[in-house]
């Protein structure tokens, strides 16, 4: 009777942190305050921003800070859901570097760790958390978009290989990136999300060629990749040969679910949008009190959405189509703050040189919140997905 | 850190929820327009029995001491059948309020409730109609400074008719006598306006819900194009976000709860926060519902409007998205350094 009441003390809703989550912040908040740094890196799309940032993965490595929700043994620190959120809240208000190695330790990572053997886990997630290995997306194809089943490059199995013909495009970080994951056409007969397996591939093999695309910035942020008789050992498979598809689905949902944006990120653009407002106040008509309003309503909302979530998951939860629903409220929320402030700033919303204006970083981040509503899957087709999924409604 | 409910929140939710898809459906409701008499009494009685009418009173006031997550959770329910009875004013109004009275007050008010579950009417400047005055025991009337607790015989007033049929409203002409007070009358404001904000953002959540269930169900069944409606993309596009913004508001519901339960400091700014939300997601699921039913949802005969009407009489009463925009605000631009990403907890 006294552990039954024991039990039911520790299950009851508690939305304060733990004294034992208050340390672990101050760990955190300390850790950064000493190692982040002082000078912003250049931008992870040139040659020479994209090494900093790799040093930047190797530092956050050495204090064992690369994924805290890894077991140890992977280099993480066998930390839960909430810690990493209290982590990742920490690391945006420190304004560190962005994650270089995100397509790895946000999305191939929790599909490493769902679908991987104990070799492919060891190899890789440690290699991801030292920074040695670098991560690109390898979804898209010329004819295979938001239309992913309609992937064409093959993966022909030749003994203990895989030869590999065709092309990827819109690879995100594939430019500069040391792998590329992805789905290939493993059964040539097959069709559809049929006979596609997920297979990890080094972008230094004879036979590939990265050719980079520059974006709205002018930086080439993806690439096409080519594959040319491109030869690859079996042990690069992950999970079985055809069961591609559905890991792809789970790497997805973590893409557009709680993973690759943690809410941090939002209330700290929320809250510069709110000194941006203050500062330009005189200048601003009443409509931007709205904005501003919304701006904090909508990304304290995804906090507490994803705390909501997080504590479910702990109790034994899944995730599943519901990462849909927060993929859309996240980028649009992102594209509506950024439109916002370029309101606030008037004219000099166009002054991009960052040396001289403040303007150009809310410029360089209103240009990629373009590409929220795109990457991870449209958002046409996220609400294909909720009215499908979660509504009952046919295809 | 659990941001999740405990069994027992979830138990009165399913209590509730199982009670009101056989007592409250919509020929019911409709049952009570055509009667004018939307206030059912066996329905009510039945509430009662139950034990939800004092559920949130403490043990010694004859309660359960429910908290108002629970709370909160239950009255998502009342919305979502459309109940017409004042239930949740009843609870998240009058019963919660119960500490913060004056002892005077207090005494009267649980006289009252001894008689047998009577309800209590309140009118508020945010909320100044009182709801089924005619079934009320008493009305607790607050003004810009003072608080009246006037028994109905003591009162005269005449009906006023709402665009919801469900909701009976009154005007009050006079007062022959009246307790009235000033005694911790800020705090009691204060605490009255948040729980209006709060109640009515749970109401608009389960309301919001049922409007996209009844819209994803009749998208199903309308066949154009020799195929359900529900199959074009434009129409599974205007459910989606329906669903996307009611998904992001529960959340504030249920932490707005919780602040009032923890008697968090910042408990009005997220009530107000809750409000803002669910009135949004209330107003969007309006829309967009009437139109994936098409003409059929601009008639009398479809259930839609049902729930429609109370959504819109809701987000008018205690503080609209306008006013709730408002108070953030203010707190925005005087607290900034309090709020963010720090202090979402």
């Amino acid at each position: 009777m006294h552990l039954l009441k024991k039990e039911m003390q520790i299950l009851k809703m508690k939305i304060n942190f733990t004294k034992d989550q208050d340390i672990f912040r101050q760990e955190v908040r300390s850790w950064l305050a000493d190692n982040v740094p002082k000078e912003s890196l250049l931008s992870l799309d040139t040659k020479e921003g994209f090494e900093q940032h790799r040093q930047w993965e190797k530092t956050l490595n050495s204090g064992n800070w690369s994924m805290v929700t890894w077991p140890k043994e992977y280099g993480g620190r066998g930390l839960d859901l909430i810690q990493w959120l209290i982590f990742e809240e920490e690391y945006y208000r420190a304004e560190a570097p962005t994650r270089v190695n995100q397509n790895g330790v946000f999305l191939l990572g929790p599909t490493l760790m769902e679908f991987g053997t104990h070799e492919q886990k060891s190899k890789f997630l440690n290699a991801m958390a030292t920074g040695d290995h670098i991560w690109s997306q390898g979804w898209s194809e010329p004819g295979a978009g938001s239309d992913m089943a309609a992937i064409r490059t093959t993966a022909v199995l030749e003994g203990d290989n895989y030869r590999i013909n065709g092309q990827k495009t819109w690879s995100s970080r594939a430019a500069y990136a040391d792998w590329t994951f992805g789905l290939f056409r493993t059964d040539l007969d097959s069709e559809r999300h049929r006979g596609l397996s997920f297979i990890l591939v080094p972008l230094d093999l004879p036979g590939v060629t990265v050719r980079p695309i520059p974006q709205l910035d002018g930086e080439p942020g993806f690439a096409e990749i080519y594959f040319d008789d491109v030869i690859v050992p079996v042990e690069n498979l992950l999970g079985g040969d055809g069961e591609g598809w559905k890991i792809a689905m789970a790497t997805a949902g973590f893409e557009r679910g709680l993973m690759l944006r943690s809410p941090a990120r939002f209330q700290q653009t929320a809250a510069k949008l709110l000194n941006l407002y203050i500062e330009n106040e005189e200048h601003c008509s009443p409509m931007m009190q709205s904005k501003i309003v919304e701006a904090w309503a909508q990304s304290e909302s995804y906090a507490l959405s994803i705390y909501h979530t997080a504590s479910k998951m702990l109790a034994g939860g899944s995730i599943g189509s519901e990462s849909s629903l927060g993929k859309i409220f996240w980028s649009e929320l992102d594209h509506m703050m950024h439109q916002t402030a370029l309101k606030i700033l008037g004219a000099s919303a166009e002054l991009s040189n960052s040396s001289e204006h403040d303007a150009a970083q809310w410029i360089k981040g209103f240009m990629f919140s373009y590409g929220g509503p795109i990457y991870a899957g449209t958002n046409e087709i996220q609400k294909n997905i909720i009215a499908e999924r979660l509504l009952g409604l046919p295809k | 850190m659990n941001f999740n409910f405990t069994e027992e929140q979830t138990q009165f939710k399913d209590v509730i929820k199982s009670l009101l898809a056989d007592e409250c459906t919509p020929s019911s409701i409709r049952d009570g327009w055509s009667a004018k008499k939307s206030f059912n009494q066996s329905r009510w009685n039945k509430i009662s029995e139950l034990g939800v009418l004092s559920s949130n009173l403490s043990e010694e006031d004859g309660g359960l001491g429910m908290d108002q997550v629970a709370l909160a959770l239950m009255v998502e329910e009342m919305g979502y059948a459309g109940l017409p009875e004042p239930v949740a004013e009843q609870t998240f109004l009058v019963n919660d309020l119960m500490p913060l009275f004056p002892e005077g007050l207090k005494d009267e008010i649980k006289s009252i409730h001894e008689s047998g579950n009577q309800y209590i009417a309140l009118a508020h400047p945010l909320s100044p109609n009182p709801l089924f005055l005619s079934h009320a025991a008493a009305l607790l009337l607050f003004d810009e400074s003072t608080y009246q607790f006037i028994l109905k015989d003591d009162l005269n007033f005449k009906p006023l008719a709402s665009n919801d049929p469900s909701r009976e409203l009154s005007a009050i002409d006079s007062i022959k006598k009246s307790i009235s007070s000033s005694e911790n009358f800020e705090t009691l404001n204060s605490a009255v306006t948040a729980r209006g904000s709060l109640m009515t953002a749970a109401l608009l959540i389960g309301l919001a819900q049922k409007m996209l269930d009844l819209s994803s169900a009749y998208v199903l069944d309308r066949n154009q194009f020799g195929k359900p409606i529900g199959s074009f993309q434009a129409i599974k596009h205007m459910l989606a976000d329906i669903a996307v913004e009611i998904e992001f508001a529960k959340p504030t519901v249920y932490r707005a709860a919780h602040s009032l339960l923890d008697k968090n400091p910042k408990s009005n700014l997220h009530c107000s926060h809750a409000k803002y939300m669910s009135a949004r997601a209330a107003e969007l699921a309006c829309k967009n519902s009437i139109q994936a039913h098409g003409a059929m949802g601009y008639t009398w005969e479809m259930d839609l409007h049902i729930y429609m009407r109370k959504a819109w009489s809701l987000m008018a009463c205690w503080g609209n998205e306008d006013k709730q925009q408002d108070i953030i605000y203010k707190t925005l631009t005087t607290s900034k350094d309090e709020l963010g990403v720090l202090y979402t907890f």
